[in-house]
């Protein structure tokens, strides 16, 4: 997951609401959660604060980065974060993560082990998955008879000026990756070097990139054919059931957003209470049942309808799917090809 | 109030000939540049200017006087083409221009404002109408150099408008006009700006320039005392009509309506019922019960009713009972001091009060004061006729 | 009036004015300059000579590499390619927007006010929701293309949405009240009688206009392109929106590095040069326009 509204909103409402929060230190129990935008349902924050009396400061941001230079600026005091995966190994590596106290969260057992001791927190000792999802192929079947099973068909120049990709150069470029068989965690000049005559030949073929709202030309009928997040293909299927969503078969990026407690976080067990609140499958439900994603939780999942776990995207059939793992100063390099492509169209 | 360089240039006017006095050389032909023919200018149920009928002289100084919403301005404006009659006809110099825009009249106008260019140079703006015309380059600079020359303001060509004093922009103004040679110049209350002292020299600078041009000019104004000082001629405007036209002493002596006895110079008006007539002198008894001696020839048979103006200049004042026709005793009821003049308010019947003028003597011993007993003698020749019923 | 020459200059009178009162008076102006905008473009103007690390924060270890970058042709495109869609649209604004706000201004006073509203409505709507709105006009099977393919204008569906005229179209738009507001205060103050005395010394409704009018409207003019040029340059959200974020401009590719490329250093280098450009532009035009005064 990477950016789901429009930045500037968000971040002037974060900043916001950051100010408020921090105006209000007083010494009553609280939480400080720093999450994704359109991410918590406000039932469920408000159902914690009945139970334990703890309130629960909602402060929001719209990227990973946004939330990075925000968390790492200082200015605020945060409880909770919910980064993504490659978002956490670096946090972890950089040593800003407080070690959680499992025996505060007995729900952890709720969740299913596929989610557990990824590549990110391979021991498994500083987060816990929130939500999670894929990057898969959206197809309006009305318009698109041939099946469609991995990015070379998306991109086999057919569909050329229908399709609709996520805005996210990091995104763009693995696809190339797989493409020429290709790690896609490994950012090297040769592998950016392989992967340019590939995007050469597939970004002319791009109608829009948009990773706020991608389903909005879909449904538009501006294009066709999609590569999107997986929660933006469930709320298409919810809305018509013509849109498929497909896993690429030579590989997917699987995220996982999970909560973490950043080193030095003023209430860390008023935070792991919390964590332990959501993990309970009564509430996680009320998650899934806002935001389609995939829910890590195996206990909340049962008590989901067939429709819920009936939709592709949310629950797609098992394929290849891989994290992401962070690329550090890479993300240089990526940003110029990308930009580069898009500004030789 | 004015900069420094105004007050050379009224150096100037004072080294220059003092103009002559008005009307005694004045070159005006017979022969017509401007006819209007029942020209009226209506803006919705208003009308501006009603059924007028007016022939402009060549070279001739025009004057169109009055208050201000008479109708003078739009007059101006019509002659200019900025707007055309609602019905009649504009002729120049026998052509029908009527319907022609402005930019292509062979009429050019000083405005109020000036309306200088900004943008512009003095020179630049005195050679826009020039360049607009089309006139070569060299041509161009020779006559803004004249033309800069005849409005005393030679070697100012470079300056920026906003650098001028008012007076200053006046001249660049008129210069602007004045290059482009039109057939005749209007110039819309052009000295209204400036101080009283700078307009009554630009008044007859203005007029000796116009006599040396032989340009015609049709000159707005409100201001009667100026009028009086530049015109061959006057027309009164009134409610969108001309109220007389004449030349400025017609106007001064024998005002042909209530109006213009009032709105030219001051009046005490009178009306009263012709009482008997010998032929030679008339009574006409004043409706205040006084009764007044005028000249039988002011009169027509039949007539049973006048209404008189009476300048507060051409009655005396004494303090001893003078032997003459017109002798009304009263007492002042105020006394006004105007500088040079000394303006009383008399008292002569219970319900009659006339206005007089004096030179002022306030100072000495013998001055007038409220309260003395006066006699008022006026001359039966001073007394006006201007209706008559 | 005496013959001596006597200076009433009224400079010489403001000169006795306190200086003590003139900069309390000004603290406010001087507080809030420094704060939000020195202080600002001095961390921006540091930031531009660091480096990053892993995580994307600011390492403060000197390098000119950042302006190197900018060199790569890559940059000098995108550069270029804002500059011309800004000029495009600062032209296009000019043309649509000089003759409204002229018939504005020259209006009578009481419908003045309602047509300025008329202009201003827009503002009071979120810019983005009038971006979708147009995103919706716009979009293949949206009204306009309905409109124009029913009136046998266009055979097939529109396709302007997500291609440069919509970001143009979009860019247009969004600033056009920006060209309209400046030009409507000098064409407000346009004296009358300056047109009139154009036309009376025989220059005709075109050469009144381009003589006239036009110079004296010059400082709104000025105002205008610069108010929707200096924007729209820098706009990134009508190129995401309308323009399907196909040819990024240099907004994009500034905003980008505070986010997803996580190199502000760059970003702040961009930011300067960008800054740069601008004041040695404003400072060209600004001396030739004080140079013809």
């Amino acid at each position: 997951m990477n950016i789901r509204i429009r930045p500037l909103i968000a971040a002037g409402l974060a900043g916001l609401a950051l100010l408020v929060a921090s105006c209000s230190k007083t010494e009553k129990k609280e939480v400080n959660l720093f999450g994704w935008s359109e991410y918590v349902p406000q039932a469920v924050l408000d159902q914690f604060e009945q139970e334990t009396g703890i309130k629960v400061n909602y402060t929001t941001y719209a990227s990973n980065e946004e939330m990075l230079s925000k968390l790492l600026g200082g200015a605020a005091e945060f409880d909770l974060v919910q980064p993504s995966e490659y978002v956490v190994e670096a946090l972890i590596a950089k040593g800003k993560l407080e070690a959680l106290d499992f025996a505060n969260i007995p729900n952890f057992k709720n969740v299913a082990p596929e989610f557990l001791r990824q590549p990110h927190d391979p021991e498994q000792k500083f987060s816990v998955p929130y939500m999670a999802g894929t990057v898969g192929i959206v197809v309006n079947t009305e318009k698109i008879k041939d099946p469609i099973v991995g990015m070379d068909d998306v991109f086999s120049g057919k569909y050329a000026n229908r399709i609709v990709t996520l805005n996210d150069n990091r995104e763009i470029l693995t696809w190339a990756l797989r493409s020429v068989g290709r790690d896609i965690n490994q950012i090297t000049p040769e592998a950016i070097a392989a992967a340019r005559p590939v995007l050469a030949k597939w970004l002319p073929q791009i109608k829009v990139y948009d990773s706020d709202s991608p389903k909005t030309a879909l449904l538009n009928g501006d294009v066709d054919i999609g590569v999107v997040w997986s929660g933006e293909a469930a709320l298409l299927y919810q809305e018509d059931k013509k849109f498929a969503y497909v896993l690429p078969q030579e590989g997917a990026h699987l995220w996982i957003d999970s909560l973490v407690i950043p080193k030095g976080a003023p209430h860390k067990a008023d935070a792991e209470k919390f964590i332990n609140f959501i993990l309970r499958p009564e509430i996680s439900v009320l998650i899934s049942a806002d935001f389609p994603y995939t829910n890590p939780n195996a206990e909340a999942r049962k008590l989901l309808s067939p429709e819920q776990l009936g939709n592709p995207a949310s629950y797609p059939p098992p394929g290849k799917l891989e994290a992401f793992r962070d690329i550090g100063k890479a993300a240089a390099a990526v940003d110029k090809l990308i930009t580069d492509l898009k500004g030789g169209s | 109030m004015q900069n420094h360089p105004d007050t050379q240039l009224e150096w100037e006017f004072r080294l220059a000939p003092a103009p002559a006095a008005p009307a005694a050389d004045a070159p005006t032909s017979t022969e017509t540049m401007v006819d209007l023919r029942g020209v009226t200018k209506s803006f919705g149920s208003v009308t501006a200017v009603d059924n007028v009928d007016l022939t402009i002289r060549k070279g001739e100084f025009l004057t169109l006087l009055g208050p201000s919403g008479c109708g003078k301005t739009t007059l101006l404006r019509l002659l200019a083409g900025f707007e055309i009659p609602t019905s009649g006809q504009i002729l120049l110099e026998g052509r029908d221009v009527s319907g022609v825009p402005p930019y292509r009249r062979d009429v050019n106008q000083v405005f109020q404002s000036y309306a200088i260019f900004p943008h512009l140079s003095v020179a630049d703006n005195i050679a826009f109408g020039l360049k607009m015309r089309h006139v070569p380059a060299n041509e161009r600079r020779e006559r803004v150099e004249e033309a800069l020359a005849l409005v005393s303001l030679a070697g100012l060509g470079k300056r920026r408008p906003h650098e001028l004093s008012g007076g200053q922009r006046q001249r660049v103004a008129l210069a602007r006009a004045l290059v482009c040679r039109p057939k005749v110049l209007l110039l819309d209350e052009p000295l209204s700006a400036l101080d009283a002292k700078l307009r009554h020299a630009m008044q007859l600078e203005l007029k000796q320039l116009q006599r040396q041009l032989g340009i015609t000019f049709v000159f707005v104004t409100h201001d009667q005392e100026e009028a009086l000082i530049m015109s061959d001629r006057i027309a009164v405007i009134h409610r969108g009509r001309i109220d007389q036209l004449g030349t400025a002493t017609d106007i001064y002596h024998a005002p042909a309506s209530a109006f213009t006895a009032d709105f030219i110079g001051e009046a005490n008006l009178l009306d009263g019922d012709i009482v008997s007539s010998n032929g030679v002198t008339a009574h006409i008894r004043l409706d205040e019960g006084v009764e007044v001696a005028v000249r039988a020839s002011a009169l027509r048979s039949g007539s049973t009713r006048a209404l008189m103006s009476i300048r507060p200049e051409k009655i005396y004042i004494t303090r001893t009972k003078p032997a003459k026709d017109n002798c009304f005793k009263g007492v002042i009821e105020n006394e006004i001091f105007r500088g040079a003049m000394d303006e009383l308010r008399i008292r002569v019947a219970h319900n009659l009060q006339l206005m007089a003028v004096v030179a002022n003597e306030s100072a000495h011993e013998h001055a007038w004061h409220k309260g003395d007993t006066v006699y008022c003698a006026i001359h039966s020749d001073d007394i006006v006729v201007v209706e008559q019923k | 009036m005496a013959a001596v020459p006597t200076s009433t200059d009224s400079s010489s009178g403001a000169k006795r004015a306190p200086r003590a009162t003139g900069w309390l008076l000004l603290s406010p102006l001087l507080l809030w300059l420094l704060l939000f905008v020195v202080l600002p473009m001095t961390i921006l103007f540091v930031y531009s000579f660091c480096q990053r690390d892993e995580l994307g924060q600011v390492v403060f270890s000197f390098t000119g590499s950042n302006y190197t970058r900018i060199l790569d042709p890559t940059y000098l495109g995108i550069f270029g390619r804002s500059l011309w869609y800004a000029t495009l649209t600062t032209g296009l604004c000019l043309m649509i927007g000089y003759p409204v706000a002229y018939f504005i201004g020259r209006s009578p006073p009481s419908r003045r006010s309602t047509l300025l509203l008329l202009v201003m409505i827009p503002f009071w709507i979120s810019f983005l929701l009038r971006t979708y709105a147009w995103i919706s006009l716009l979009k293949g099977e949206g009204l306009v293309s309905a409109l124009l393919q029913w009136t046998h204008l266009l055979v097939g569906p529109l396709d302007i949405l997500y291609t440069p005229t919509a970001v143009v179209l979009g860019l247009v738009y969004t600033y056009l009240p920006f060209m309209i507001l400046p030009i409507f205060t000098s064409a407000e103050k346009l004296d009358h009688s300056m047109i009139e005395a154009a036309l009376d010394l025989g220059a005709g409704p075109v050469r009144a206009f381009t003589q006239v009018i036009i110079p004296l409207t010059k400082p709104g003019i000025f105002a205008g392109v610069l108010l929707v040029f200096v924007p729209s340059i820098g706009m990134f959200a009508v190129t995401d929106l309308m323009g399907g974020a196909k040819v990024p401009m240099i907004g994009n590719v500034i905003q980008n590095q505070f986010g997803q490329a996580r190199d502000w250093p760059f970003g702040a280098a961009l930011g300067i040069t960008f800054l740069a450009l601008f004041a040695v532009a404003f400072w060209f035009l600004h001396d030739r326009g004080e140079a013809r005064r």
